[in-house]
């Protein structure tokens, strides 16, 4: 099907279930479904999957250690955490419990308290109360194998963190996730078992009769339903409110990052790490942070916590920057500032109760609300995930699981994981995979296109870039740009000037040399004086 | 897979690095000699500088950049040096075994004699300067847009804000404005001009370009497509001074900030890298810390001209030469320093002892009426006056054979204000 046809498909005039929101959450919720029905439509605003908080975020699985007692983000992170060996099998994505190393320091208590200490008392406070305290807290919430470790056992583990380290706290059970590539495969996973999903599809309102949902009316028409899953991250609360379902408001909270060329941070640390602060020092509302590894091996280094007016907000600010390369130079003295590749800011969708809202709608039946669902959302999510499902089956949905569902979802070759010899076997196959498109990454020309091509199809720049790295190493993109958008323009079959970086309005080329010349010429501005 | 292909060297990129010494190797009597290159065709960055101002050193004459790099292709493909085009090489040993892959051939693996590397630079982007704001399209650097331009017939942007003033940067601001489209003005945020001043004569002066020095691009805007950027003036530490602040409305944000040796392979060689040049540090053969290896160009250090990219690669070409003919002799072990206002030197270290060698260096800070000095262990071995020495512009020097010895401890790099020798 050509790009053109694909994106003029009619949308379905009927549903069993539509998820509203292509994000992490949205998509394990839509692939859950199709272990019940394939009758599940999800649908999204922009042009491509994880275009929201899913694309953005700093990837981690955390344990739960974070979290505030007695929250529903406690209770799914820890349970979330435990699932998700089980929840991205059969996926093809990589999840690595890489571990957290928490890392105690003289910042790590308010000088107020310290002061009445004495020396001896000080020092047990840091490396004997301050790290059992953290390993009885994981145990109340849940959290087994947390080990209490000495100054020394944390330089082992990491040498490059502050000298001033006094004890630490491992956390094997934190670990690294691709967030865009689950999703996608989550997303293709439940398409491969029947959903449907139709991107650049805005819902603006719903048909409620009754007090029961009837249909979701979009930019592309309407789908007749009885069920809605509201997975709509930061814009949850204006979904909810178009169909009489809400009742909390979100507060886009901006997040951003910086990213380090893998080849000088890979060896820099093993684990995350992140430093200890005792609960109520923390000067924002971010998770912490720390230095993390994500699972290709770039050091991330992060997140900021900004309250922010406007939900599109991806920018990173000056102030961002300083407070990111300050924080992180306690903890990692002698760091390589200079290998930052890259920067990028999330929305967090943030309720003012600060937790998730999960939860079927008392004013519209048939309307469950995801929402809030700020990190450890995608930690959290496979217990996020379980939980719908429940409220489901309270609604009186009938869930049977079905004989025929595919269990696993091909993942897409890379080339760069590949053994010579198999490298080998596919060029003489097929001599696009001989042909290094993205030379940071190692990506082929032949993964570009299977990008093109595979079941939610990259239409620009960054969908190809989500999917294969191209872009993503330390040139970004100043090699690969005009190459892949050659392929995508053969692909889509379209002139290379329609190919956008990421959708509409944002081409990568204004036109072809020389037509800009004609142009002027006819405005009758001739630059180079011919007379 | 393919069998074991063991060339008497192999050269790794083919820009003006690695033609040269490809053809030196060839000129001093390697037989089998292949030139890998990544691209679909020979020359490097070569063939995009299609304006002129290449050459004026080697051929005496002032040549474009595709002008220049077809006088080495001619030979090259008259040499018998075997050339493979779209092979990219993607893993090099300190054993200096080596695999390539192509779409023709696979997964190419070879055991050369030598090595040599001419892997040429990249550009800095935008996030290795940290500029904030949104990331939209039509955030690019001037060398992708300079490629954009003239080799695949497209223009990358209508209104232009260009950012940094090295001679990329400049020529791209004439190469833009003579495509049609508009560019607002170059910025650099130091308080002098990067490029040559014929550059700024000839691409801004010419066209009514504005440079702003002392300048910054302190916000990109538009979540799509660039809408507009952020300027502001910056204070002697380069930080920008609140209050100065402009809008410029544009599509495009062009980004001329610096280039980088592309040493990603060498770094899995196991190849000693310097701080200061960012590529691997050689003695006078242009041979790395990993025998046999050897490198030239920009992969080394980040030349100015096209010139001295060649006769390093005359240099690194025969000591591959050398090495696989078992003439290759060390002598000593002799640490090139950097002196007075002398920010780095090429090559850092002397092993052979036995000739003349070519030094280049970089400066500093920008200084007037200078004396530019080698001293071996404290002896005066060469000395010039120099009207000007700038940062952007790499210095030559040269030790006269016989200079050095075993004996010998170190040599010094210096510049000096003039007055002191006159
Ligand atoms: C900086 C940052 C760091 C984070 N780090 C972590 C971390 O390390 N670990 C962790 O567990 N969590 C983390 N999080 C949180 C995590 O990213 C989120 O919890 C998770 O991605 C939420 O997924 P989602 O599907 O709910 O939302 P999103 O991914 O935002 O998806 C919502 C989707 O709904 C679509 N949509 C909205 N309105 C409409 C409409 N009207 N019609 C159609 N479609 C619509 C949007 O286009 C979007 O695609 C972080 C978040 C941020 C911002
Ligand atoms: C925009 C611009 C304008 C310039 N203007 C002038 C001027 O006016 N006058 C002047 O004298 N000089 C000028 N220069 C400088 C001069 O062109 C460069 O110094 C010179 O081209 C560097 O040569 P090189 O061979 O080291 O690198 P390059 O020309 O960059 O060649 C390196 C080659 O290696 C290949 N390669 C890299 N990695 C691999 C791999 N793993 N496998 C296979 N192949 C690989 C690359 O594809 C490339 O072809 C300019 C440079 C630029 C970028």
């Amino acid at each position: 099907m050509s790009f053109k046809a694909r994106n003029c498909q009619l949308l379905p005039t009927r549903a069993e279930i539509v998820v509203v929101g292509a994000g992490v959450i949205g998509c394990a919720i839509a692939r859950e479904l199709t272990r019940y029905t394939p009758d599940v439509l999800v649908l999204d605003k922009e042009n491509d999957v994880a275009c929201g908080a899913s694309k953005a975020n700093n990837a981690e699985i955390h344990s739960g250690i974070g979290e505030d007692p007695g929250t529903l983000k406690q209770k799914l992170n820890v349970r979330g955490n435990r699932m998700y060996d089980e929840f991205v099998r059969g996926l093809g994505v990589e999840f690595k419990r890489q571990g957290l190393l928490i890392v105690i320091t003289p910042r790590s208590a308010p000088p107020e308290l310290l002061e009445r200490m004495n020396e001896e008392d000080r020092r047990r406070f840091f490396t004997e109360v301050i790290p059992r305290g953290i390993v009885n807290f994981g145990k109340k919430a849940g959290i087994t194998g947390l080990r209490i470790l000495s100054r020394e056992e944390v330089f082992e583990r990491e040498p490059n963190v502050t000298r001033e380290a006094l004890a630490g706290v491992f956390d094997p059970n934190y670990g690294m996730v691709c967030p865009y590539k689950l999703t996608i495969a989550l997303v293709e996973h439940a398409v491969l078992n029947g959903a449907k999903v139709f991107l650049n599809t805005e819902v603006n309102g719903f048909r409620v009769e009754g007090g029961r949902v009837r249909a979701v009316i979009t930019n592309r028409g309407e789908v007749e339903t009885s069920l809605v899953i509201n997975a709509a991250g930061v814009f949850a609360d204006e979904v909810a409110d178009m169909a009489g379902a809400g009742g909390f408001r979100i507060h886009p909270r901006k997040g951003a990052t910086l990213l380090f060329d893998r080849d000088v941070t890979s060896e820099y640390v093993r684990s995350s790490v992140a430093e200890f602060r005792l609960p109520g020092m923390k000067k924002t509302k971010s998770k912490g942070g720390g230095a993390m590894p994500t699972v290709e091996g770039n050091l991330q280094l992060g997140p900021t916590a900004v309250e922010v007016e406007d939900k599109y907000d991806t920018s990173i600010s000056a102030e961002e920057i300083e407070e990111i390369f300050e924080r992180f130079h306690y903890l990692l003295p002698d760091f390589p500032r200079d290998a930052v590749i890259s920067a990028f800011s999330g929305i967090r969708a943030p309720t003012y109760e600060e937790d998730f809202v999960i939860e079927a709608s008392d004013k519209v039946f048939g309307f469950v609300n995801v929402a809030g669902i700020q990190s450890p959302g995608l930690a959290s999510a496979p217990a996020i995930v379980e939980m719908v499902m429940g409220i489901i089956k309270d609604l009186g949905w009938e869930l049977e699981e079905r004989k025929d569902f595919i269990p696993e979802r091909p993942a897409p070759i890379k080339f760069s994981e590949l053994s010579n010899e198999e490298r080998h076997r596919l060029i003489m196959e097929d001599p696009r995979w001989g042909h290094v498109v993205c030379r940071c990454e190692t990506v082929t020309e032949m993964e570009v296109v299977n990008a093109i091509h595979s079941i939610i199809p990259a239409t620009d720049m960054d969908g190809v870039k989500r999917r294969t790295r191209t872009g993503m190493g330390r040139c970004q993109g100043s090699f690969c740009g005009h190459r892949v958008a050659a392929i995508l323009a053969r692909e889509l079959g379209i002139p290379v000037t329609e190919v956008t970086k990421s959708g509409e309005g944002s081409p990568i080329y204004v036109g072809r040399t020389k037509d800009l010349l004609l142009q002027n010429d006819l405005r009758g501005e001739r630059l180079v004086d011919e007379g | 897979m393919t069998k074991i292909l063991r060339p008497d060297a192999v050269v790794i990129g083919a820009g003006p690095a690695g033609l040269g010494a490809a053809l030196a190797a060839r000129e001093a009597g390697l037989e089998e000699i292949f030139l890998l290159e990544r691209d679909f065709e020979l020359g490097g960055i070569l063939p995009q500088c299609i304006h002129d101002g290449f050459g004026s050193i080697v051929f005496d004459q002032v040549l474009t950049g595709p002008e220049y790099a077809q006088r080495f292709i001619d030979k090259v493909e008259r040499s018998g040096i075997e050339v493979f085009l779209d092979t990219m090489v993607l893993e090099l040993r300190s054993d200096r075994s080596l695999v390539a892959v192509n779409s023709r051939d696979g997964v190419l693996r070879m055991e050369p004699g030598a090595v040599v590397l001419a892997m040429g630079c990249r550009e800095r982007t935008r996030h290795q300067v940290l500029i904030p704001g949104y990331r939209p399209a039509g955030v690019i650097c001037a060398g992708a847009a300079q490629r954009y331009i003239n080799i695949e017939g497209l223009m990358p942007g209508r209104r232009v804000v260009i950012l940094g003033s090295g001679d990329i940067g400049l020529i791209m601001a004439r190469r833009f404005t003579l495509e049609g489209a508009e560019v607002e003005g170059v910025y650099e945020i130091m308080d002098h001009p990067g490029g040559l001043t014929r550059n700024l004569v000839q691409c801004l002066h010419d066209f009514d370009i504005p440079l702003h020095l002392s300048h910054t691009v302190t916000f990109i805007h538009g979540r799509k497509r660039v809408e507009a950027v952020t300027v502001a003036k910056v204070n002697e530490n380069r930080k920008p001074i609140p209050g100065t602040e402009r809008l410029v409305e544009c599509d495009t944000l062009v980004l001329s900030v610096g280039l980088i040796p592309e040493n990603e392979l060498s770094k899995k060689a196991g190849v000693v890298l310097h701080p200061a040049t960012g590529g691997p540090v050689v003695d006078e053969l242009m041979e790395t810390s990993v025998e046999g290896i050897f490198a030239c160009g920009n992969v080394v250090c980040v030349f100015d001209l096209v010139d001295y990219v060649t006769f390093t690669a005359e240099v690194a070409g025969r000591g591959a030469a050398e090495f696989v003919q078992g003439r290759r002799r060390w002598r000593g072990e002799v640490p090139v320093r950097p002196g007075r206002n002398v920010r780095f030197v090429v090559p850092q270290r002397l092993r052979c002892l036995d000739r003349e060698v070519e030094l280049y260096f970089r400066v500093q800070r920008p200084e007037r009426s200078v004396r530019v000095r080698v001293l071996v262990d404290g002896r005066v071995v060469h000395s010039r006056k120099a009207r000007m020495v700038r940062p952007p512009e790499m210095v030559r020097a040269s030790i006269p054979a016989g200079a050095l010895n075993e004996g010998v401890r170190e040599v010094v790099v210096e510049v000096t204000p003039d007055e002191k020798e006159a």
